[in-house]
């Protein structure tokens, strides 16, 4: 029966068919809040769905320069890993893998999809690649470390006395005694978390990877056909993740009946996508290449470890 | 069996002088002497294992049978613990993998014989330093050990910087060598005795200015030895002129033994790592050495001057966790140090493998290899994502178990400088995947250079020893659980428990110990392997479904891909710089230009710091020693 119900929670309810109908739902209205905070009509809904759907029943060309095995092989590692990493986020309560330290293997995860997207752009062989996959490697510096800042805070709070890396202790810790994000101490780590998620995922302000108008999509350049679609699907997956495990650890709100406590998670996804991803879309210009650094390793940095520092002295 | 630890070690040495005065009539014959001593070595090593490991035995021999006369050891003892077990393993292996690679490596260049003599020799000393129970003979095998590398180094004198790196290692060498014969001298002038076991019996009662001072020496010159801060610009300079066997035998095994000299040092002899101030000082030596080292590695567009660095940053995370002085920390520890050996010989003989095809090491004048050599860069890409800490392969699994001793650490003790560990050692994770990204898309992936349009895989005689560890680096990754409770667990188990080594070697001397703080924390949960299943099972049902590809078309009759010759640094030129005529301060080879221009004066300050002349180097290690001392002085 548990193994049944395993199986389920995998494919179905937390796993993959939640996954990918909550990262598009999500990847759709990021785009049709933008277009409206812009005056502009703005795609439908479905719009992800469609260009997934469109990348997947065109040619796949692979370049001349191209190591054929990796530039393929790269796209289909990333989906996987940001889909196995959504099999860890608590929905309702219930996730669909539980580990003791998911939130260290959410953290390399999401690494590993991060470099496959590195890998990919750097088996493509083309130089418009080789940059953008060197400003998502300046991406990743600067995002992990506020990240990891963040989750120690959280660990620490959670963990009574001691700390944890356990997500389940997180929501469990929530469900008694109200979300994370009614304690003022960490609403620095909470900013912190917020202005992770963009350059995580990739998106607008923070995409110095993609930058079309300067180096023609970067580490897509090459890509079409089949593992563009891969890739594209990964972006939005990744935006469900994110979103997902900032609701996990400051919004985790428990009413005991699972439906409600499922509706209250996907409002909550959706509003911080608007929060995290939309707004600064809509209203802000790309950053520099080390213009992202600095923000990071001042700013966002800054407000996460105040938060750590607050918590470690025990306020 | 109490004659295996010293035939394992004569072994090494005896092939070395047969090698000298019969390897000379024919490569077969210099060959077949090599492998046997390595192998009768190895053997020998892995015969002990089933009962130190497995049955908690501890292996004593005499030399000349002279045992300990009335609870005083006068003799020269070999005493094979668990923990000696463990380094001796990381060692036979090693030099058995690096031996084999060099019989194809190395059979262009002339005098082998030299060359497999002197290897022997270094082999035969760094097993004798890792098996010995006594103090003065370490010295003895330190001395061997730094005069055979530093003669390896420069064995290649005639290309460029050889000499000089041999030279600097020497130089800087001895100061490590002095200070390790101060400190025995200052223990001998103590305690009137050189045997392991007996000073570890009687430090502890001897709590005197001149045992302390003894103690800040020891620990310089096993730090030199481990090639830590502000000793890594010798490993820099050596590494990139050493034949790459040999790097790998610097890199795998002799900074080795200057971590396990720091963890008898700290663990056995002087029974101190329960101090806060000690772990302080070991764990600070080790961040501090990590990070500074990966950052350096960072800007080197010499691919084995960039390992060199990696490898010292390594070892930092190495040291930072045995110095954090928990059973976790040291096993994480050790986990380390073996993967390290590991993964970091694939990469160095990688290098090698590069270098032998292309004839060059030069970052920026490498491209395009993986179509070229497509074997030695899946080898690569296992040995980079090892060090990356890339699940599932073993770098994983024993930096994933150093952050949770580091944090569990900092909760236990509700110290704020165990968490900046913790973020140091997640940080240096990630900058040492973004140099591996740099070297990977500079020399394998990318456009194809000039030098690289003819190379092709290497032998098989030298894809051999590095799948070898290749699979070693997969399957240490995977099987963590038992693997610690196998190895590591005896072997952090030895290093916490002293009173057992010291009434094995004095039987039934009455062993003073500190308490015992052993218990072995599983640091790994099996579902993770679902996990794994999962992704490989979701990655290839989405592949299996792909559709058709087109395939770039053959290149016309006459057509040539792209023969123009890149001038220097222009590989990004266009993309960073902008006109051509503009000034570009920023190297074709670095790929990191927004982190760099942050940190410009950082990077700016370490480069004026390793400035290559060695009376600096030298002044850096005696500052370091007199620190050291002070700091001992004061606290410890």
């Amino acid at each position: 029966m548990t193994f049944i119900q395993t199986i389920l929670n995998i494919l179905l309810l937390p796993g993959l068919a939640f996954t990918l109908i909550a990262s598009i739902w999500l990847a759709g209205v990021d785009r049709v809040l933008v277009a409206r905070m812009q005056r502009r009509v703005g795609p439908s809904l479905l719009q992800p769905l469609y260009d997934v759907l469109k990348c997947l029943g065109k040619e796949t060309i692979i370049p001349r320069k191209a190591n054929e095995k990796v530039f393929l092989l790269a796209p289909v590692v990333g989906l996987a890993s940001v889909l196995v990493t959504a099999m860890f986020l608590p929905v309702g309560g219930v996730s669909a893998l539980k580990v003791n330290s998911d939130m260290v293997v959410i953290l390399y995860l999401l690494t590993l999809a991060s470099v496959t997207l590195i890998v990919g752009a750097s088996a493509s062989g083309s130089p418009f690649a080789g940059v953008g996959l060197s400003r998502e490697m300046v991406a990743m510096i600067s995002y992990e470390l506020p990240l990891v800042l963040v989750m120690l805070t959280v660990g620490r709070v959670c963990g009574k006395g001691l700390a944890t890396f356990s997500l389940s202790t997180v929501t469990a810790y929530q469900a008694a005694n109200g979300p994370l994000l009614l304690n003022p101490v960490l609403w620095p780590a909470a900013i912190a978390m917020l202005f992770v998620i963009p350059c995580e995922v990739g998106q607008h302000p923070f995409d110095i990877d993609e930058a079309e108008t300067e180096i023609c999509e970067g580490v897509l350049a090459e890509y079409s056909g089949r593992p563009l679609a891969q890739f594209k699907m990964m972006h939005n997956v990744k935006m469900y993740v994110m979103s997902g495990l900032f609701c996990a650890m400051f919004l985790n709100i428990s009413t005991g009946f699972i439906l409600a406590d499922i509706l209250i998670y996907c409002v909550a996804c959706t509003l911080v996508t608007f929060v995290s991803m939309s707004v600064p879309h809509a209203v802000t210009a790309r950053f520099r290449v080390e213009q992202v650094f600095k923000f990071y390793w001042t700013v966002v940095t800054g407000c996460a470890a105040l938060s750590l520092i607050l918590v470690w002295i025990g306020l | 069996m109490e004659n295996f630890p010293i035939l394992a070690i004569m072994t090494l040495f005896m092939g070395a002088f047969i090698n000298s005065l019969a390897g000379r009539r024919s490569y077969k014959a210099r060959c077949a002497i090599v492998f046997t001593t390595m192998a009768i070595s190895l053997i020998l090593v892995l015969a002990m294992v089933p009962s130190v490991m497995g049955g908690g035995e501890i292996v004593c021999y005499w030399m000349g049978g002279w045992a300990p006369e009335a609870d005083w050891a006068y003799g020269i003892g070999l005493e094979v613990d668990a923990l000696s077990l463990f380094f001796g393993l990381i060692v036979t292996i090693a030099v058995m993998i690096s031996g084999v690679y060099s019989f194809t490596y190395m059979k262009h260049d002339d005098s082998q014989v030299n060359f497999y003599t002197l290897f022997l020799m270094l082999a035969g000393s760094v097993l004798g330093l890792v098996l010995s129970g006594d103090l003065f003979n370490i010295f003895v095998m330190v001395e061997i050990m730094t005069f055979t590398a530093v003669a390896l180094t420069a064995f290649r004198n005639d290309t460029e910087g050889a000499l000089e790196g041999a030279f600097k290692y020497l130089v800087v060498g001895s100061l490590g060598s002095m200070s390790i014969l101060v400190g025995t001298i200052l223990i001998y002038a103590c305690l009137h005795t050189l045997n392991l076991a007996q000073i570890a019996q009687m430090a502890i009662h001897a709590r005197n200015p001149v045992m302390v001072i003894a103690f800040g020496f020891l620990f310089v010159g096993f730090c030199t030895k481990a090639f830590m801060f502000p000793f890594q610009p010798l490993a820099a300079d050596a590494h990139a002129v050493a034949p790459a066997s040999i790097s790998m035998m610097i890199s795998g095994v002799l900074t080795k033994c200057g971590v396990y000299g720091l963890i008898r040092l700290v663990y056995v002899l002087f029974q101190n790592i329960g101090q806060t101030h000690v772990q302080y000082l070991v764990t600070g030596m080790g961040c501090v050495t990590m990070f500074i080292c990966v950052t350096m590695a960072f800007n080197q567009h010499n691919f084995k001057r960039l390992l060199a660095f990696h490898s010292i940053s390594q070892v930092g995370y190495v040291v930072t966790a045995l110095g954090l002085g928990t059973a976790l920390g040291l096993s994480a520890g050790l986990y380390h140090a073996i993967n390290h050996t590991l993964f970091k010989g694939l990469l160095f003989l990688v290098a090698g493998a590069v270098q032998h095809q292309t004839g060059t090491l030069d970052l920026d004048e490498l491209g395009g290899l993986s179509k070229k050599m497509p074997r030695t860069t899946a080898l690569f890409l296992i040995g980079a994502a090892s060090i990356s800490g890339i699940p599932p392969f073993n770098g994983f699994a024993s930096k994933w178990m150093i952050y949770q001793a580091a944090f569990s650490k900092a909760v236990n003790t509700d110290n704020f400088f165990y968490l900046l560990v913790c973020g140091v050692a997640l940080i240096t994770s990630v900058l040492t995947l973004a140099s591996f990204v740099k070297v990977a898309q500079s020399a394998f992936f990318g456009q194809c250079s000039v030098l690289c349009r003819d190379a092709e895989d290497c032998e098989k005689g030298m894809l051999v020893p590095m799948s070898v560890l290749a699979v070693l680096c997969v399957v240490l990754g995977l099987i963590p659980d038992q693997f610690g409770t196998l190895f590591l667990k005896p072997a952090a188990g030895a290093a916490m428990d002293p009173g057992v080594y010291i009434s094995a070697m004095l039987r039934g001397a009455d062993a003073t110990v500190m308490p015992a703080i052993y218990g072995y924390v599983g640091a790994w949960n099996p579902v993770f392997f679902i996990v794994l299943l999962l992704i490989v099972t979701v990655g290839v049902t989405i592949y299996s479904v792909s559709a058709p590809l087109r395939r770039p078309e053959p290149l016309a009759e006459g057509d040539v891909e792209d023969e123009h010759v890149l001038p220097e640094n222009a590989k990004y030129e266009p993309f960073f710089s902008g006109e051509e005529s503009v000034h570009s301060h920023v190297g074709g080879s670095d790929l990191f230009w927004g982190f760099k221009e942050n940190w410009k004066k950082y990077f700016s300050f370490w480069h004026d710091w390793h400035s290559g002349i060695v009376n600096d180097y030298e002044l850096y290690g005696v500052v370091f020693l007199a620190a050291a001392l002070i700091y001992c002085m004061l606290f410890v």
